[in-house]
């Protein structure tokens, strides 16, 4: 008998809403239609600039008008969408108690359960749990806010929250690829969800939120499936899966393909945070290869490009020195030969 | 006869539909979801689960939800 009061009560809360969110439904079409009024004038004053611009051929004057008009009709088209959204609401009559009644009772069937929570104005019920290609997320929570439903055009009266959270380990406020922070996305079922609410069929929002929640759409999703138990690059922060991270030899830290490379010198797998760079052939090293360094000019080089401790252009410039100097001492050496053989032959003359 | 149709897929109308008399639950699904899979959605006829040869009466009130529906981000 206490659950039948309860559910009248609640049933009755619902209709007194939802007769305000037919009041906000006629406002806000007031609203629409007053800036409608507004774009629609906007419209007239630019087409009179229009005409004395092209009177005086002013070109570059009717040129911002051309552009002027094209805002405005994107405006006007959006304003005549929202306004036909609201303008056939009317058709929509609020339910019957009796209805709302049956309504919650379905809601029981359905779902095995339903809560109500008079501290947050909530009613809710819980899924099964949820698993989708092999991740399981749990059960969720889909809570309804009463009062809210009257604020339906401007925020989101329910919220998704998960009850056992297997959140992405990229972000922790996304527990199913298609909730963030408690909001569903709700993508191909938001018409259908907006239509229920309005016209207080409670268990059939319900009964699409479950079905939006147990289908994964791999193309938009806040994290996708497959990087779920994945990790951020420490660079860029990219979410990535386990299977496509590379791990730092020098910082340790999980990197993204893009921000890895690899030591030209001791091939060791390096980030491009740590990587330093040869300053001959400008190829990565990591930095323990790149303590090594040309002991003339202290240039930073790899393995490939120093040779005997020197880089190329030091080891160009000692041989270079090298050669001068076995130059010299060769023309030191002719000169001594020829200064003995001149002795020599003043020796033998003198000896003559 | 006159039925409350209440379709869940897509824009979520729901609005009445004239039908034969005598119309099963299955034939109406062929009719107004033509292609689709009955399996692939969740009917309810006066809110209630019922068999697919169940025939449908005058006022009766019908609703189709897919059990998937995409989201996004």
């Amino acid at each position: 008998m206490e659950d039948i009061k309860n559910t009248i009560r609640i049933a009755d809360r619902i209709r007194d809403v939802l007769l305000r969110l037919k009041h906000s439904r006629y406002l806000e079409l007031a609203r629409q239609l007053s800036n409608l009024g507004r774009e629609l004038q906007d419209l007239t004053a630019v087409s009179k600039k229009m005409t004395v611009a092209l009177a005086h051929d002013w070109l570059s004057a009717a040129n911002d008008c051309c552009q002027r008009v094209d805002r405005l009709l994107s405006d006007i088209r959006y304003s005549l969408s929202r306004i036909q959204q609201f303008a056939e609401a009317p058709r929509k009559s609020v339910p019957t108690l009796a209805a709302l009644v049956e309504d919650l009772d379905q809601v029981q069937e359905e779902f095995g359960n339903f809560e109500l929570d008079n501290e947050r104005d909530a009613i809710s019920v819980s899924t099964e749990p949820i698993s989708l290609e092999d991740v399981d997320l749990g059960p969720f929570r889909i809570q309804l806010e009463i009062g809210k439903l009257a604020e339906l055009y401007y925020a989101s009266p329910y919220r998704v929250i998960a009850l056992e959270p297997n959140p992405a380990s990229t972000d922790q406020s996304v527990t199913h690829p298609h909730v963030n922070g408690e909001r569903l996305c709700e993508g191909d079922g938001s018409a259908a969800i907006q239509a229920a609410l309005e016209e207080g069929r409670l268990c059939d929002f319900f009964t699409i939120v479950r079905s939006i929640l147990n289908t994964y759409c791999p193309d938009s999703p806040y994290v996708p499936l497959a990087d779920w138990d994945g990790e951020t690059c420490h660079e860029c922060g990219y979410s990535m899966s386990s299977d496509n991270s590379y791990c730092c030899s020098f910082c340790e830290n999980s990197v993204c393909e893009e921000c890895s490379t690899y030591c030209r010198s001791c091939e060791e797998i390096i980030c491009l945070g740590c990587a330093a760079k040869c300053e001959v052939c400008e190829e990565p090293v990591c930095p323990k290869c790149a303590r090594v360094k040309c002991t003339e000019c202290e240039t930073v080089c790899c393995e490939s490009c120093i040779d005997e401790g020197l880089c190329p252009d030091c080891k160009e410039e000692r041989k270079a020195e090298d050669e001068q100097q076995r130059e010299q001492v060769a023309g030191t050496s002719e000169s001594r030969v020829s200064s003995d053989s001149q002795a020599d032959s003043k020796d033998v003359r003198l000896a003559g | 006869m006159r039925l409350l149709f209440i379709d869940n897929d897509g824009a979520g109308f729901a609005d009445y539909v004239h039908v034969d008399d005598g119309m099963t639950v299955e034939q109406f699904f062929n009719e107004k979801m033509p292609g689709r899979k009955a399996e692939d959605f969740l009917i309810r006829v006066n809110r209630q689960p019922v068999a697919r040869d169940h025939v449908l009466q005058k006022g009766d009130r019908i609703t189709v939800t897919p059990t998937k529906i995409e989201g996004a981000a």
